[in-house]
C-alpha cells in the first residue's frame, strides 16, 4: 500500500505540549479518522502535516516527498479544512475564489461552481455571515476545486448540527469513491468514524496510540467485567486501564483473545466502542 | 508569486475607492508634494498588512502552494509595485491639480516609503498579532513628526557630516539617500525572511 502521509519518530516541543516519537502511516485510498481528547495533540499533529510547524527531530514525509525541497508540489495536492475559519472575514466567496483559485495548478472553476451549488453556499455574502457548516462547505468545496489527493480536515464535524453532520459524512463517502483520495480528519465525535472511517489513529498526551483498521479495533478491543478477585498482577497486565467499583470490575483490553483465554467464563467479556476506548485511555498511564 | 502581489488589492478592493479621494485631500490640504507622494505610498501597501493582521492570513497562505520565502517575497516586491502606481497616480492628480513639484521630490518621498517600511515590515513578522497596528501607527508619526526635531537637535553634532553633505550637489544627495533606503529596504527583507522561515502557525 502508497502511503501518503508517513510520520518517521516526529518530534515537536511547544510550550508545555510535546508530540515524541511518532511514527504515523496513512495509506491511500482511505479515511482515516483521528481521534484524542481536546488538547491531545491532533491540531498540532495536522499542522505539522501541513507544514505550519516543523518538527524539531524526525521526518515528515508526504507523497513520498519532503517538505524541504517539495513544498509547492506537495501542497499543491491537498486540500485542507480548519476548524477556524482562515479566510477574510468581510469577503465574499467569489473574492475568496480569487486568491485562492490562482494559487493552484489544477484549480477548475467550472468545478468550483459546481460545488457551490451543490453544497448550495452564496457567492456574494460575507464569509462572516456564513454558519458553521456552511463555512465548512466552502472549504470543502475550494478543497475539492484543485483536485486535491489527500483532504486534511481538523475537526469538521465540531460544532455542526446532526443533520448537516450526517450531510458532510455522506459527501465525504462520495468524493471517496473513485480509490485516488485519501481523507485524514480529526476529531472527538467517535460516531463519526463508525460511520465512514477505514482507519483510526488515535493520540493521547502527544503519543500516537493506535493506528489500526476499524475492523482490527473491533476485533481487539474489549470490555471486561467481573468480579474484583479475579485481579492480580498477572491478569491486570491484560488491561489498558482498571475500574474498580464495590460490585466488582470494569477494565479495556486490547487483546480480547488472550483475556477470553485467561478469564473463560468468570468474567463478562463485551465490544468496546470507540467511546470506551477513549475514556479508559484517558484516564490510565499505560500504553495501549 | 503574481497572484500573491495581486491578493493585497483583492482584499482591500472597496477600500480602494477611497484612494482618490484620499489623494485629493492631501493636494487640497495644500501638503507638501513628498509628504503626499510618502503617504499615497504607504497606502496600499499598510491597508493590506492591516487586513492580514486581523486574520489567520499566515495559516492560510502556508497552506496554499506557496513557500515561506514567496510569501515575503511578494510583500517586498508588492510594495514596490504598489509605490510606483501611487506615485504615478499622485504625479498625475498633481499636474492635473496644476501644483507644482520636482523629480526631487518623487525620490525623496519613495526614499521615505522604503525607509519606513523597511522599518516596520519585519515587526509584522516579529510582534504578535493584534499589538503591530498600532505600534506602526505610532512610529509612523514619531517618523513624521518626530524626524525633523531629532534631526534639528543632532545637528549641532553632526556639523562636519552635514558640512560634507551641503557641500555635494543635490543629485549626489538623493542618489546616496535613495542607495541607502534600497540597501536597508534589502537588509529589511532578508530579516523578514528569516524570521518568518522559523515561526510556528
Amino acid at each position: 500500500m502508497e502511503p501518503i502521509i508517513e510520520f518517521t519518530n516526529v518530534s515537536k516541543q511547544l510550550k508545555g505540549f510535546a508530540i515524541e516519537n511518532m511514527n504515523l502511516r496513512v495509506n491511500k485510498g482511505f479515511v482515516t479518522g483521528f481521534i484524542g481528547a481536546n488538547g491531545a495533540g491532533k491540531s498540532t499533529t495536522i499542522k505539522l502535516m501541513m507544514n505550519l510547524l516543523r518538527p524539531d527531530a524526525g521526518e515528515v514525509r508526504m507523497f513520498g516527498l519532503d517538505y524541504a525541497t517539495h513544498e509547492k508540489v506537495i501542497k499543491e495536492r491537498i486540500g485542507f479544512v480548519y476548524d477556524g475559519n482562515v479566510f477574510y472575514e468581510g469577503m465574499n466567496l467569489k473574492d475568496i475564489q480569487r486568491i485562492v483559485g490562482p494559487a493552484y495548478k489544477r484549480w477548475d472553476d467550472a468545478l468550483f461552481r459546481r460545488y457551490v451549488e451543490q453544497f448550495e453556499l452564496p457567492l456574494n455574502k460575507a464569509i462572516k455571515t456564513f454558519s458553521k457548516g456552511m463555512q465548512m462547505k466552502a472549504s470543502l468545496a475550494l478543497a475539492l476545486s484543485h483536485r486535491a489527493e489527500l483532504i486534511i480536515m481538523d475537526e469538521p464535524t465540531a460544532g455542526l448540527d446532526p443533520i448537516f453532520r450526517r450531510e458532510l459524512l455522506d459527501m465525504l463517502q462520495e468524493i471517496m469513491l473513485d480509490g485516488e483520495r485519501t481523507i485524514f480528519f480529526s476529531t472527538h465525535i467517535t460516531s463519526d468514524l463508525d460511520r465512514i472511517a477505514d482507519y483510526i489513529a488515535f493520540i493521547k498526551n502527544g503519543e500516537l496510540m493506535f493506528n489500526q483498521s476499524i475492523h482490527d479495533v473491533e476485533e481487539n478491543y474489549g470490555l471486561v467485567k467481573g468480579t474484583v478477585d479475579l485481579l492480580d498482577r498477572d491478569t491486570e497486565k491484560l488491561f489498558v486501564h482498571v475500574n474498580r467499583t464495590q460490585a466488582g470490575f470494569e477494565a479495556l483490553t486490547s487483546n480480547v483473545r488472550e483475556a477470553g483465554i485467561v478469564f473463560g467464563e468468570s468474567a463478562l467479556i463485551e465490544k468496546t466502542s470507540l467511546e470506551d476506548i477513549m475514556y479508559y485511555s484517558k484516564r490510565s498511564d499505560v500504553h495501549v | 508569486m503574481f497572484n500573491l502581489i495581486k491578493r493585497e488589492v483583492i482584499i482591500q478592493k472597496k477600500q480602494l475607492l477611497l484612494f482618490f479621494p484620499f489623494i485629493i485631500f492631501f493636494i487640497v490640504m495644500d501638503s507638501h508634494p513628498v509628504f503626499i507622494f510618502l503617504v499615497t505610498s504607504l497606502f496600499i501597501p499598510f491597508n493590506a498588512l492591516a487586513f492580514d493582521e486581523k486574520t489567520n492570513v499566515n495559516v492560510l497562505l502556508n497552506s496554499l502552494p506557496y513557500t515561506r520565502k514567496e510569501i515575503i517575497a511578494s510583500r517586498y516586491l508588492g510594495s514596490l509595485v504598489y509605490m510606483a502606481i501611487a506615485i504615478g497616480l499622485t504625479a498625475l492628480a498633481l499636474f492635473v491639480a496644476g501644483q507644482s513639484f520636482t523629480f526631487s521630490h518623487v525620490a525623496l518621498g519613495a526614499g521615505l516609503f522604503l525607509l519606513f517600511s523597511a522599518m516596520t515590515f519585519p515587526l509584522f513578522y516579529v510582534l504578535k498579532q493584534g499589538y503591530i497596528f498600532p505600534i506602526v501607527m505610532i512610529s509612523f508619526f514619531l517618523f513624521v513628526g518626530g524626524g525633523p526635531a531629532v534631526f534639528a537637535l543632532v545637528s549641532d553634532s553632526l556639523q562636519g557630516i552635514i558640512q560634507f553633505v551641503m557641500g555635494l550637489s543635490m543629485t549626489t544627495i538623493l542618489s546616496g539617500f535613495l542607495a541607502i533606503a534600497a540597501v536597508l529596504y534589502s537588509l529589511s527583507w532578508v530579516v523578514s525572511a528569516t524570521v518568518y522561515e522559523r515561526k510556528a502557525f
